[in-house]
């Protein structure tokens, strides 16, 4: 008797199951521009897109479009890939509008993920948009993405403590890594206070002192990607990131770097490197610590040979989700994050803007002049199709925790470039 | 994968006796076939469709861009090949296994334990400490395991900060850096959030226990530890048995607590187990043709591992 009991529960439950996965199936997409009126729902990312500017596109595309709404739905970046991948690929679950990491944009393009925008791209911006962004958004002739806002990280650092320490500003590598020893020196409490703040899986900050020494983190050949984490180069670089792993950061060895002003405001930092709107976050009087702000100086990241080292370059882009039904409002919302109202509240937040007629509203202060410094020298990460899967396998976080713990880099290098073979190739 | 829904617990189901009248042969009704139609059916599409979509796509070359609508290739056996001949999956496997065989038998030692102790409470210990099962056991995962990072945090964890007023040196201390601490704290969480559930059964299963037997057994003169081994534990074991091959099963698929935990710290590719290594292939990476292959290996693992079990539940049901 149990036994039929249960199945037929089983039963029950099955089909309910499916009665609701049915449900979610009956909104057909039509081809065209779809329907006038929709709630459009869109993708922004971690707290970098501040809230006057969320705002300002909710409140503008809900007048323009009578009857339509708009929702901002914030996603973590981290694993950001695994949810686009997911959501991306369903009719009825793909969000209308997204955020994607400039990185990350080419494994999805080339995937089929994005509408093509490129009759659209002179309305939007055409020339003026920041050319290496559409470059990477684009292929065989299309574009499938445009900027969103472009940011490379630079350094923030404690006025304060660096004087206290009796140190200058560096104007080198080899000055700026002295000075992230010294300074952790000079603070022996709290234990777990940073000369430099870096967390073990911060490769993104890492890759710098990869660059800067001459190394690279995949190379191309005749159309084929292979990692060169192994080069001399490249192992030197590594060996600069170990030095500040183990003699200048405090932050947890296996950490992300993610809400790096909790540790900033605790009086945990001599120098991070971060991008600038966490100067925003700082300032913030519930997520932050305002008074501290006036402690803060900034630079770019300074190179080998005295300017500004090769950082990440940082940002972001926006498309239109191929699958959404709602192409034409869903297009009508990106020409809005795109205009230059909307790019006004974005660079007067330490962004840069996606148009290069508006940097000059970055302003001309101490955070414009780092972070037009810190771009001025930036790159990209390889432009291989398959780099997404690199970042999503964390073959990098996995290396960069692995020099912090104090693993030989040569080796490490090796077996990480393996893995990222078999990702690229 | 839900054989759990398909193994329910028939304790009862024996005749007492074991002795069955003859009966006479009739012509059988279809009634009871018709009327199992519809759960077969109903099961047959929740489970059979995906089983066969995952070993189909198992045999595909299937990536990002066939998710988005390019006809996928068939590549064979191919996908098995490159990962049995791949040292890592391997490694992943004994990790699982072994794993899920130490999470198990701590959950059930735990659990069972729990039962027993419950049987001695006075009311309100017992109704105190059912709460705290209950309360652990309806908490949300991922609420519970946000939690769990915040006790371990390394930088501003209370563990630490406990261990070091203690006495230890443990500011800073990174509970998930090396895989063997990882999985000590991915264990705590496990046994916690499967022991309300093992302890809820063994004590239903205990309260069914005849008073009268194992008074008779202390009648004559069997010891605590001996009416625990020869009566109260055979009598109960048919749900033990269950209880322990579903801890077996969810034991071995554990997702969510791993793949957090490996957000939180620690090295991803020393501390993944099968699913968080089918979840970093397929969505990770977008080889979903790998990743399914390794999920029917999973599979064939989970009826390998649970097969001595079902053996004995079956022997025990006959009997």
């Amino acid at each position: 008797m149990r036994n039929r009991k249960t199945l037929a529960i089983a039963a029950v439950t099955a089909t309910a199951l499916l009665g609701l996965s049915a449900c979610g199936d009956d909104s057909e997409a039509s081809p065209d521009a779809g329907p006038d009126k929709a709630d459009i729902r869109v993708w922004l990312n971690g707290a970098d897109t501040p809230q006057a500017a969320r705002d300002w596109l909710k409140t503008t595309f809900e007048k323009d479009h009578p009857g339509s709404t708009l929702t901002i739905e914030e996603q973590q970046w981290e694993g950001l890939v695994e949810r686009l991948t997911t959501a991306l690929s369903s009719e009825s679950e793909t969000p209308d509008v997204v955020e994607v990491g400039n990185t990350q944009a080419p494994t999805f393009t080339e995937a089929g993920a994005f509408s093509d925008l490129s009759d659209q791209l002179g309305d939007l911006g055409g020339d003026d948009l920041l050319p290496g962004f559409v470059d990477g958004a684009t292929v065989d002739g299309a574009t499938y993405a445009v900027p969103y806002y472009a940011g490379s990280k630079y350094v923030f650092y404690r006025k304060d403590l660096l004087e206290a320490a009796g140190l200058e500003v560096p104007t080198t590598m080899a000055e700026f890594v002295d000075a992230a020893v010294a300074l952790k020196k000079a603070n022996p409490e709290p234990a777990n206070f940073s000369g430099f703040w870096l967390p073990g899986q911060d490769w993104r900050n890492g890759v710098a002192f990869l660059w800067d020494a001459g190394g690279d983190l995949a190379t191309e050949d005749g159309g084929a990607w292979t990692g060169s984490l192994s080069s001399p180069e490249s192992i030197a670089g590594l060996e600069t990131v170990q030095t500040l792993f183990q003699d200048a950061s405090g932050a947890a060895k296996d950490g992300n770097e993610a809400d790096p002003w909790t540790p900033y405001c605790n009086n945990e930092i001599g120098m991070m490197s971060a991008p600038g709107w966490v100067k925003g976050q700082i300032e913030d009087p519930e997520a932050g610590c305002p008074d501290m702000i006036e402690k803060t100086g900034v630079f770019a990241l300074p190179g080998s040979d005295g300017s500004p080292a090769p950082v990440l370059l940082g940002g972001s882009d926006i498309a239109v989700s191929a699958k959404s039904p709602n192409q034409a409002l869903a297009q009508d919302a990106v020409a809005l994050m795109l205009s230059d109202d909307y790019q006004t509240i974005l660079a007067e937040n330490g962004l840069t803007p996606a148009k290069t007629s508006l940097a000059t509203l970055l302003g001309d202060d101490e955070y414009a002049a780092a972070t037009i410094a810190a771009a001025s020298n930036a790159k990209l990460t390889p432009a291989a199709s398959g780099w997404a899967k690199v970042e999503g396998a964390r073959v990098l976080e996995d290396l960069f925790v692995d020099l912090a713990k104090g693993g030989d880099p040569a080796e490490l290098a090796q077996a990480a470039d393996e893995q990222m073979d078999a990702q690229l190739g | 994968m839900a054989t759990s829904t398909l193994t329910p617990p028939s304790v009862d189901d024996a005749a007492p006796d074991g002795s069955r009248p003859a009966r006479p042969r009739r012509t059988r009704s279809p009634l009871p076939f018709g009327l199992l139609l519809p759960a077969v059916l109903a099961l047959g599409l929740a489970l059979g469709y995906p089983l066969v979509r995952q070993v189909v796509l198992s045999l595909q070359e299937f990536g990002l861009a066939q998710q988005f609508g390019r006809p996928a290739e068939w590549v064979g056996l191919q996908n098995y090949r490159e990962l049995v001949g791949d040292p890592y999956l391997w490694k992943v496997v004994l990790r699982s296994v072994l794993f899920c065989l130490v999470n198990a038998a701590v959950t059930m030692a735990v659990g069972v334990g729990l039962a027993l102790l419950m049987q001695r409470m006075s009311k309100p210990v017992r109704l105190l400490v059912q709460s705290g099962l209950l309360l652990a056991w309806a908490m949300p995962v991922l609420a519970a395991l946000t939690v769990w990072q915040w006790l371990f945090d390394s930088q501003y964890g209370v563990v630490n900060w406990l261990l070091t007023k203690a006495g230890g040196d443990y500011a800073g201390h990174s509970w998930l850096l090396e895989p063997l601490s990882f999985f000590l704290v991915a264990s705590v969480i496990v046994v916690w959030m499967s022991v309300p559930f093992v302890a809820f059964t063994a004590y239903a299963a205990l309260t069914q226990v005849p008073a009268e037997l194992v008074e008779a057994a202390a009648m004559d003169g069997a010891s605590p530890r001996q009416r625990l081994r020869h009566v109260v534990l055979p009598t109960v074991s048919p749900v033990l048995l269950v209880v322990g091959l579903l801890q077996v099963i969810w034991d071995l698929r554990v997702f969510t607590q791993i793949y957090v935990l490996q957000k939180a710290g620690g090295t991803t590719r020393d501390t993944n187990l099968l699913g968080t290594y089918i979840y970093r292939l397929g969505i990770g990476s977008g080889d979903f043709g790998t990743a399914a292959a390794v999920a029917v290996f999973m599979l064939a693992l989970t009826v390998v591992l649970t097969a001595p079990y079902v053996r004995l539940m079956l022997r025990q049901e006959e009997s």
